[in-house]
This record gives structure tokens, C-alpha cells and sequence, in this order.
């Protein structure tokens, strides 16, 4: 049984069509791309995945589960990191994890492991106010984990970080890679290094699903080139 | 089912908890109630008191007046603090009905709002001289309570929506006041005859089944209202 299912979704914002007819499935383990430009779709879509929003049109199922607002236990199954981190500002790094485990019914000693898995246990008593983007998106990515999710869901990871930033935060993420992950990014390097797959969404459609061989990230260049330029006019 | 019930009476909890908390440390709502609270009291002091001779009169619309400001600011602060990082995105993850984050956050205003009552209170009896016999402020903290309660259970929800609003400031005021108007009739009301020294049991029915409604739809609709 497929991980995550998508099938004929479309999501309307107002007059807008955001995300339009969309199928795809996810086995179990794998990790999936989710490129496009921006305004492509990507963020809307992760959204209704991580039941956030929902789809005005068709179905998505995590865990054989459908995503409807009261499905508890897909939410049981779901890690995600968006573009903000969820968190709160006024409160300690340690004070955030906390308050997610005990939410989430986690034994609270798994904050500590959480924390030095991300690299934050120094910082842990600092308030989120005055971290650096990088340190607040290892402390998402650590609030994302605590309940030990089957799929992680991560929108636009590595937004706004510097290079050192980035790779320090894509070596945290690959201690997560026995997870189905699904990352939304237009950065197609960093992408292709992190997944199996790319679903290339241009206006709210899929227009390409290429499989990933290794770090050569040629093949998916052109089939990203070939999905937001078909006459090839660039 | 237990676990249900234990789980949304957790998430509840630590809502609760977690607002108290960030309200402690960063005291956004607690200062500029009571600042401001003192200033509604301080220029009632100078514009009204010595002309009207009731004074009574005087206190009860000082206090009220600060109510209201109180707890539109609180509400607002609280939903601007859930929008600065997304953290209400994060509890809206948690694997519990959503409406336990709804009740959590009505409890935590529900107490900022009626701290700040008591708080208005106490500097109308000092600056106004407006006078509650001793045995009767338990009842008047009753009062403050439910109706920091109502107003709040429509409060949390009209903040929610209009969080992301870039008139936000307009629109919570003039959505969240014509909605809890029997609120603050019954409130008023209920002040003054308890000044008085009798009370109508009426005016509480009112202000119970009031409460009772706005937040049964509250429950019923915040699922809706953060729906992205």
C-alpha cells in the first residue's frame, strides 16, 4: 500500500485554481521532490497534504487513512516543517519541545535527544526570538520529529539559509531518511540530492515525474527546463 | 474514547498553560490593560465625577468601558502571538479535536480579561470612590468571569479570523462588540444592582445562556475558521 495518495485533487482559492487535477502516489521509504517555480502550486499542496487545508475536489490519503480534518491519526503519522516554523518566539527552545510533546502525549526526555540530534541542546534554554533562521529551522525540523512521524513533509527547507546553513541542515535531515519524505523546493541541487523522485508542478498541474539516479542532476535540469518553458523559448 | 477525552483535555491544558506563560513572560496584554485601564478610570475621575452625583453610575461605566478595551486587546494580542511564528498551525497538527485548541485559548483570556476587571475594580474604588460592599465583590468577580467568558468565546474566534487582516484593528472591535452586546447588558446591569444591593436572578439566566451559546458555537465553528 502506497505511503501517500493524491488522487484528482484540485484546490480553488477563490476564482484562483491553485492546485489542479493532481495524482501521484508514494511508496513507503521513498523520498519525493516536489520542484516547480514559485506560485507553482507547491506550498498549497503541501498544505492540504499536511491537513492543513483541504482539497475542494478529490482525495488524499496518508496511511490508508483520508486526510479530513478530523483524522486524528493522520496527524499522528505527519512530521512537517513549513516555510514558518510553528513554534513560539517568547518561549525557549526546550520550553517549545516541550509543550509539542506533551501535546502530543511524547515522554518529555525525548525533548533532550530531539534537541542534540538538531544541534540546538546549547542553545536550548535561549528564546526563539532571538535565533538565527538557520537555529530556527533545526528547531522546527526538531519539533517536526519528536512524536518519531512515518512521513515527513517539508516545505521550502532550506528558504532564506546560507550555504554552510544548508548543508549543516541537509546532514540533520539525512538522519531521517528512513522516513517517506516529501520536500517542496525550487532549489533542484538540493533536491536532487535529498530524493528518489521529482514531480515537477507548474500552474498547479504535474506536468513531469522523473525518477532521480545518483547526484547528476542533469536529467532532472532538462525535464524541469522542458516543464516550465515547453517551447523552449529561454 | 478515555483517550480521547484525556487527550483533549490535555491539549486544552496546555494551551491554557502555554498562553499564561507566554503572557507572564512577555506581559504584552497585562501592562497595556492596566495602563490603560488606569487612564479610562483616571479621566472619568477628572471629566465626571464631580458633576455626576451618582457616582455608582460613573464607576460601572468606567469599568465596563475598560472591560471592553481589555478584552479586545487581549484577544487580539493572543491571536497576533498564534500568527507571528505559526504556532497555531503547529497545534492545528496535533492529532486531537481542533475545537480543545479553541477551548484552551477561551480559558486563557477568560483569565487575562477577568484579571484585568478586578484590576479596574480596584482603581475605581480608589480613584472614583466607587463602592462595593465587601460581601458582594465574590459575586462581582462572578460576574466579571462570566462575562469575560462570553466575550472571549467570541473574541478567540473573531481574532482567528481576522488575525491575517491588514485592518485587523478596525475589523476585530466592530465584528467582536454588536455580537456580545447582552453580555455587557447583562454585565452593566448586573453591576449596578449588585451597587445597589439586590440582584436579578433574570440578568444572570441572560448572561449564562448567552454565554452558553456563543461558546457552543464557538466549539462548532473553529474548525471552520482556521481552515486554510
Amino acid at each position: 500500500m502506497a505511503s501517500i495518495t493524491v488522487d484528482g485533487v484540485t484546490k480553488r482559492l477563490g476564482s484562483t485554481i491553485a492546485v489542479r487535477n493532481v495524482s501521484f502516489a508514494v511508496e513507503p521509504g521513498e523520498h519525493v521532490g516536489l520542484f516547480g517555480p514559485n506560485g507553482a502550486g507547491k506550498t498549497t499542496l503541501m498544505q492540504m497534504l499536511s491537513s492543513l487545508s483541504f482539497p475542494s475536489e478529490g482525495q488524499i490519503r496518508i496511511g490508508g487513512s483520508e486526510v479530513t480534518p478530523d483524522a486524528t491519526d493522520v496527524r499522528r503519522s505527519l512530521g512537517v516543517v513549513g516555510h514558518r516554523p510553528m513554534v513560539y518566539g517568547t518561549l525557549t527552545a526546550r520550553e517549545n519541545l516541550r509543550l509539542h510533546a506533551r501535546l502530543r502525549g511524547v515522554d518529555t526526555d525525548r525533548v533532550e535527544a530531539v534537541l542534540g540530534q538538531v544541534n540546538l541542546r546549547t542553545r536550548a534554554s535561549t528564546r526563539v526570538e532571538t535565533f538565527s533562521h538557520g537555529m530556527t529551522k533545526r528547531l522546527a525540523i526538531a519539533r517536526s520529529v519528536l512524536h518519531d512521524p512515518t512521513v515527513l513533509l517539508l516545505d521550502e527547507p532550506y528558504a532564506g539559509l546560507d550555504q554552510r546553513s544548508a548543508a549543516d541542515l541537509q546532514a540533520i535531515l539525512e538522519q531521517f531518511d528512513d522516513r517517506t519524505v516529501v520536500l517542496a523546493t525550487h532549489d533542484l541541487q538540493r533536491g536532487a540530492a535529498d530524493c528518489d523522485r521529482a514531480l515537477v508542478l507548474v500552474d498547479g498541474v504535474i506536468s513531469r515525474d522523473v525518477r532521480i539516479d545518483g547526484p547528476d542532476t542533469d536529467a532532472l535540469e532538462t525535464a524541469y527546463d522542458r516543464a516550465i518553458d515547453p517551447a523552449g523559448s529561454r | 474514547m478515555s483517550d480521547g477525552i484525556a487527550g483533549y483535555g490535555r491539549v486544552v491544558l496546555e494551551v491554557t498553560r502555554k498562553d499564561l506563560l507566554i503572557e507572564l513572560r512577555s506581559k504584552h496584554v497585562l501592562n497595556t490593560a492596566v495602563v490603560f485601564a488606569l487612564l479610562v478610570v483616571v479621566i472619568f475621575a477628572f471629566s465626571f465625577a464631580r458633576s455626576f452625583t451618582d457616582v455608582g453610575v460613573v464607576g460601572s461605566g468606567a469599568l465596563w468601558i475598560a472591560f471592553v478595551f481589555a478584552g479586545t486587546f487581549g484577544v487580539s494580542q493572543s491571536a497576533a502571538t498564534e500568527v507571528e511564528y505559526a504556532g497555531l498551525d503547529g497545534l492545528l497538527l496535533v492529532p486531537v479535536d481542533r475545537s480543545a485548541i479553541y477551548v484552551g485559548k477561551v480559558v486563557s483570556n477568560t483569565v487575562f480579561t477577568t484579571g484585568v476587571a478586578f484590576v479596574t475594580l480596584c482603581c475605581t474604588v480608589v480613584f472614583l470612590g466607587f463602592s462595593v460592599a465587601l460581601e458582594t465583590v465574590p459575586v462581582l468577580l462572578v460576574v466579571f468571569l462570566l462575562a469575560a467568558f462570553g466575550f472571549t468565546s467570541t473574541g478567540v474566534l473573531i481574532a482567528t479570523i481576522t488575525a491575517r487582516a491588514r485592518l485587523r484593528e478596525l475589523l476585530l472591535p466592530l465584528l467582536l462588540v454588536p455580537l456580545v452586546v447582552p453580555v455587557l447588558l447583562a454585565g452593566v446591569e448586573l453591576t449596578r444592582m449588585l451597587t445597589e444591593g439586590h440582584l436579578s436572578w433574570q440578568w444572570f439566566q441572560l448572561l449564562l445562556v448567552y454565554d452558553g451559546l456563543l461558546f457552543l458555537t464557538g466549539v462548532a465553528t473553529f474548525e471552520y475558521v482556521v481552515e486554510g
